[in-house]
C-alpha cells in the first residue's frame, strides 16, 4: 500500500541508520585502534527508545499494532467499527497519560539538573523526545479513530509483521 | 481484588481488539493507581519509569539489528542460490523440494533472527519452484511456514534476545548455543512428514526427469550466502564480536552481497528495507516497553505468589507442570503471537521457574519451541500467513498438511523437554 512518509517514520528510520553506523564504528575502531568508543552506549540506548516510539507512532497511524486480529476483523461492519473506536480511544488515552507522566518526569529532571551516568550531560536531553513521541502516538491513534468515526466504511488496516 | 482488576481490564481490552501493548499498559496503570489511591499522583510515576527501563537496555540493540539482517537477507538473493546448491546436494525426486525448502530455511535461520523474514525469503523462491514441480500450493505454503519456524531456534534468534533481556541468568550467547541442537532436531522433524507426504501422494514426480544442478558451480554461487552464518556464529564463538556487533557485521555483509555481488538490492531499496526493519522492531519493542508496566504491577502487587503456589499445589511435579504450561500457552498461542504471550506470562513464569529450579536456558529453549509452533499453527500463525500470501492460498487450505508438521514439531519439543541435555550440552561444551 502506498502511503506518504510521516515525520515519525523518517525519524525512526534515521535512528535505525545511526544505530547501525554507531555499532559498526564501534567494531571497527576496536579492531584498528586501541581507542574505546564505549561512550556511544548511552546514545545508542537513547536511539533505541526514540526508534521504538517513533516507529510505534507511524504504525499507530495505520492501526497496525499486534492484537487479536480474528476478533478485530471478524463480525458485522457495525461491530468492527465499534472495536476500532474502542481501540483508538484506549490507545489515545494511554499514550496521552504516558505523555503527561513523562512530561512531569522531564520537568523534574530539568529542575534538579540531573546529569547522565555515562556522558555527564543533562539527563533531560535524553528524556525530552519521549513525551513528544508518546503524544505523537496518541495523536496518530486519535486521528485514525476520528476517520473511523467520520466514515463508517473505512478500509481494513494493514496487518503488521512480528517475529 | 486489585489483581482481578488488572486481569479483567487487560482481558476486556484484548477482547475489544485493543493492541496488546495498550491492553498491558492500561491494565498495569489501572492496577498501580488502584493500589496507591492515598499516595500523591497515585504512584503512577512507576509507569513511565518501568516502561523506559524495559527498552533502555544496551543488549536489546541486538533485536532491531537482527530484524534488519532478516530484511536485508530476504532481498539479498542468497536464498535462490542456496536452493540451487541444496538441489545439487539432495538431487531431484518426490519429496526433495520440500526437503530443500526446510534445509535452506534452517541455514537462513543461521543468519536471520525472525520467522516471517525467513518465510518471505524461502517462500519467495520455493513456492514457485514447488508449484512448477506439481506440488499443491497449500502444501508448499505449509512446508515453508513450518520450516521458517526453525529460524527462531537456530541462532541468531529474536525470541532468545527478548527472553535474555527479561530473565536473569540466561545470557544471549548461552541461549544461542542452546537453540542449535533443538533447532536442527526441529528441522529434521519437519523433513520427515514433508517427504513422507510427498512420496505418498507422488508430489514432484516430474522432478525426476530434470537435470541435477552442477555441484561445484552451485556451491560457488551459494558460497557468499553460506559464509554468512559462519561469519555470524563463528565470529561470536571466537569472541570477535558480541551478538549485537555480529548483527551489524551481518548487516554490512548482507548489504555488500545484495548490492555488489548478487546485485539484487539497489540504492532505492535501502529506504524500504530500513523502514520495514524499523517498524517490525518498533511493534515488538513497544509491547516489550508496555509489558514492563504490567510486569511491575504484577510483581509489586504480589499477584504472582498465590498463582504460583496454586500451580505448585496441583501436585503435577516438574514435568507435569511444564506440560500443563505448554498446553495452556499453545491454546493461547492460537489467538496471540508467541512473544507477546511470553511477555504477558513472564511475571508468572519466572517465579515458577525458580520454584521448580528449572534451568533458565533450557526453559528459554522450551518456551521458544512453543513460540515456534505457534508461528505456524492456524489461525494466528505469522509465518504461515506470509507463506499463504506468497502461495495465494487461504490458511484453511493448509489444514490437511500443516497438522502433521505440528505433530512432528511437538514431538521434537517433547524430546527436549524430557532430555534437557539436547539443549544444555552445547552451551556447556562451549563454556557459556
Amino acid at each position: 500500500m502506498k502511503r506518504p512518509a510521516k515525520v515519525e517514520e523518517v525519524v525512526g528510520v534515521a535512528c535505525m541508520v545511526v544505530l547501525v553506523l554507531l555499532t559498526l564504528g564501534n567494531v571497527l575502531t576496536r579492531y584498528f585502534t586501541d581507542a574505546s568508543f564505549a561512550w556511544t552506549e548511552e546514545i545508542s540506548i537513547f536511539l533505541i527508545v526514540v526508534m521504538t516510539l517513533a516507529g510505534a507512532a507511524s504504525i499507530a497511524a495505520r492501526d497496525g499494532h499486534i492484537r487479536i486480529e480474528f476478533l478485530y476483523d471478524g463480525g458485522s461492519a457495525r461491530r468492527r467499527r465499534m472495536l476500532r473506536l474502542v481501540s483508538a480511544i484506549a490507545t489515545t488515552l494511554l499514550f496521552a497519560v504516558l505523555a503527561g507522566l513523562f512530561g512531569v518526569t522531564l520537568a523534574d529532571e530539568i529542575k534538579w539538573g540531573e546529569t547522565s551516568m555515562g556522558l555527564g550531560v543533562p539527563r533531560w536531553w535524553f528524556t525530552a523526545p519521549i513525551p513528544l513521541f508518546c503524544a505523537a502516538i496518541a495523536w496518530r491513534a486519535g486521528v485514525a479513530g476520528w476517520h473511523v468515526w467520520r466514515e463508517p466504511a473505512s478500509p481494513d488496516p494493514v496487518v503488521a509483521l512480528d517475529p | 481484588m486489585i489483581g482481578t482488576l488488572l486481569f479483567v481490564v487487560f482481558i476486556a481490552l484484548m477482547l475489544a481488539g485493543a493492541p496488546i501493548g495498550v491492553a498491558l499498559g492500561i491494565g498495569g496503570i489501572a492496577a498501580i493507581a488502584a493500589a496507591n489511591v492515598d499516595v500523591p499522583w497515585w504512584g503512577l510515576f512507576a509507569a513511565p519509569q518501568n516502561m523506559h527501563a524495559s527498552i533502555a537496555k544496551y543488549p536489546l540493540l541486538a533485536l532491531p539489528m537482527f530484524v534488519l539482517v532478516g530484511s536485508i537477507f530476504d532481498r539479498s538473493g542468497v536464498a535462490r542460490r542456496m536452493v540451487t546448491f541444496a538441489e545439487a546436494c539432495v538431487g531431484r525426486a518426490p519429496g526433495t523440494l520440500p526437503m530443500v525448502a526446510i534445509l535452506v530455511a534452517m541455514v537462513l535461520g543461521g543468519i536471520s533472527g525472525s520467522g516471517p523474514a525467513n518465510a518471505a525469503a524461502v517462500g519467495g523462491v520455493m513456492i514457485a519452484a514447488m508449484a512448477k514441480a506439481g506440488y499443491p500450493a497449500a502444501f508448499s505454503a505449509s512446508v515453508v511456514g513450518a520450516a521458517a519456524a526453525t529460524d527462531i531456534l537456530i541462532p541468531p534468534s529474536i525470541a532468545f534476545i527478548v527472553y535474555s533481556v527479561n530473565v536473569p541468568g540466561a545470557s544471549v550467547p548461552a541461549l544461542f548455543a542452546a537453540g542449535m541442537v533443538p533447532g536442527i532436531l526441529a528441522g529434521l522433524a519437519l523433513i520427515v512428514p514433508a517427504v513422507l507426504i510427498s512420496r505418498r501422494h507422488g508430489f514432484g514426480e516430474s522432478e525426476r526427469s530434470r537435470a541435477r544442478p552442477p555441484f561445484w558451480h552451485s556451491l560457488g554461487a551459494a558460497s557468499w550466502g553460506l559464509a554468512a552464518p559462519v561469519l555470524i556464529l563463528g565470529g561470536m564463538r571466537v569472541g570477535w564480536f558480541t551478538p549485537t556487533e555480529a548483527a551489524v557485521v551481518a548487516v554490512a555483509y548482507g548489504l555488500f552481497i545484495g548490492i555488489a555481488i548478487h546485485r539484487s538490492i539497489g540504492w532505492r531499496d535501502l529506504y524500504p528495507i530500513f523502514r520495514e526493519a524499523t517498524e517490525v522492531s518498533a511493534v515488538i519493542m513497544l509491547v516489550l516497553a508496555l509489558a514492563g508496566i504490567f510486569a511491575y504491577a504484577v510483581n509489586t502487587l504480589g499477584i504472582a505468589d498465590p498463582v504460583v503456589a496454586a500451580v505448585k499445589n496441583l501436585g503435577l511435579g516438574s514435568t507435569g507442570t511444564l506440560i500443563l504450561l505448554f498446553v495452556v500457552m499453545t491454546v493461547l498461542g492460537m489467538v496471540l503471537d508467541g512473544v507477546s504471550i511470553f511477555l504477558v506470562f513472564l511475571p508468572l513464569l519466572y517465579p515458577l521457574m525458580i520454584a521448580f529450579a528449572w534451568d533458565p536456558v533450557w526453559f528459554g529453549v522450551l518456551l521458544t519451541m512453543k513460540i515456534a509452533i505457534g508461528q505456524f499453527t492456524p489461525p494466528m500463525a505469522v509465518n504461515l500467513m506470509v507463506a499463504c500470501r506468497l502461495a495465494q492460498v487461504r490458511m484453511e487450505q493448509t489444514l490437511p498438511w500443516i497438522g502433521w508438521m505440528i505433530v512432528s514439531f511437538v514431538v521434537a519439543t517433547l524430546l527436549v523437554l524430557f532430555i534437557p541435555e539436547l539443549a544444555l550440552w552445547l552451551p556447556r561444551r562451549l563454556g557459556y
